[in-house]
């Protein structure tokens, strides 16, 4: 009997399902900072805004790349579904650590498949998800340093524009690979 | 062909020279590539199972499944959709593309 089935595809059915639940997990975060974005512009925070508009596109290659790559591998990579997205927040702080929390959830994430991958010897996966690992922690990294701001500069009117200036794109790195 | 795996309704066999699988549902057996294997794994994993224990939500108990790109029709009463998960599921440990449950995180 050939093996037709690891012909087609190189990773197994229970990778693929991770894959592409974190494709699901890039696409909520995209449209969740994008949510962000919109409520920064409505409350004249525009550096802020446009550093969300980057983050949102930056979410969405990151959920392209994982894509493309279950369809490289001979799977079958899922057009994910977002369901509803918090719009609703009480500060400018609030955005920020919102951001870093699901950043967190995020690389947490992608720390369980790699742990899994490792179990089952998936050589492929493990080395395909260590770009994921850096970016991750270079995100953190980035929401860490902005939120740091609020203790340095202080949560009122003028120093929440101080901290709005100093939000800039390239502070996400700016990488939309 | 070669026996993949027989559930109670329904059996997979795979045929080496076509490189593809044939699925008999007792009246009927249909060709499916490995894609569409994939595509029916996914349909049946998105079925709400315990919809159809809720007469609110899944009145009769059916699902009409359409099959390998909207090429036939089918309707599953809950305990074929149960045996066609059963099918699938040990279809793909037999042709040694899934690991065993209890070895990783499943999502479903
Ligand atoms: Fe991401
Ligand atoms: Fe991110």
């Amino acid at each position: 009997m050939k093996d037709i089935a690891r012909q087609r595809m190189s990773i197994s059915v229970e990778t693929m399902d991770l894959l592409n639940n974190q494709i699901k997990m890039e696409a909520h975060a995209s449209a969740s900072y994008l949510a962000m974005a919109s409520w920064c512009d409505q409350n004249a925070f525009t550096q802020s805004a446009a550093f969300f508009y980057n983050q949102s596109v930056e979410e969405r290659s990151h959920m392209m790349k994982i894509f493309q790559f279950v369809n490289d591998c001979g799977g079958s990579a899922i057009s994910p579904a977002v369901g509803q997205t918090n719009h609703d927040f009480s500060s400018l702080e609030e955005v920020f650590e919102t951001a870093l929390e699901q950043e967190i959830q995020v690389t947490k994430s992608i720390h369980n498949i790699v742990n899994e991958c490792k179990k089952n010897n998936d050589y492929n996966v493990e080395n395909f998800l260590q770009w994921f690992i850096v970016e991750q922690l270079e995100e953190e990294k980035t929401m860490r340093d902005i939120l740091d701001m609020f203790d340095l500069i202080g949560r009122d009117g003028i120093a929440l524009k101080m901290i709005d200036e100093r939000v800039t794109i390239s502070e996400g790195g700016g990488e939309t690979e | 062909m070669v026996l993949v795996y027989k559930s109670e309704f329904y059996a997979l066999y795979q045929n080496d020279i076509e490189r593809c699988y044939f699925l008999d549902f007792g009246h009927k057996t249909i060709k499916f590539s490995f894609c569409q294997l994939l595509a029916l794994r996914h349909k049946i994993n998105s079925i709400s199972i315990t919809d159809h224990f809720d007469s609110s939500v899944n009145k009769h108990g059916f699902e009409v499944l359409t099959l390998c790109n909207k090429s036939h029709l089918f309707v599953f009463n809950t305990l074929e959709i149960l045996d066609l998960n059963q099918l699938i599921q040990q279809s793909l440990l037999a042709v040694g593309i899934s690991i065993p449950c209890n070895s990783v995180a499943c999502v479903y």
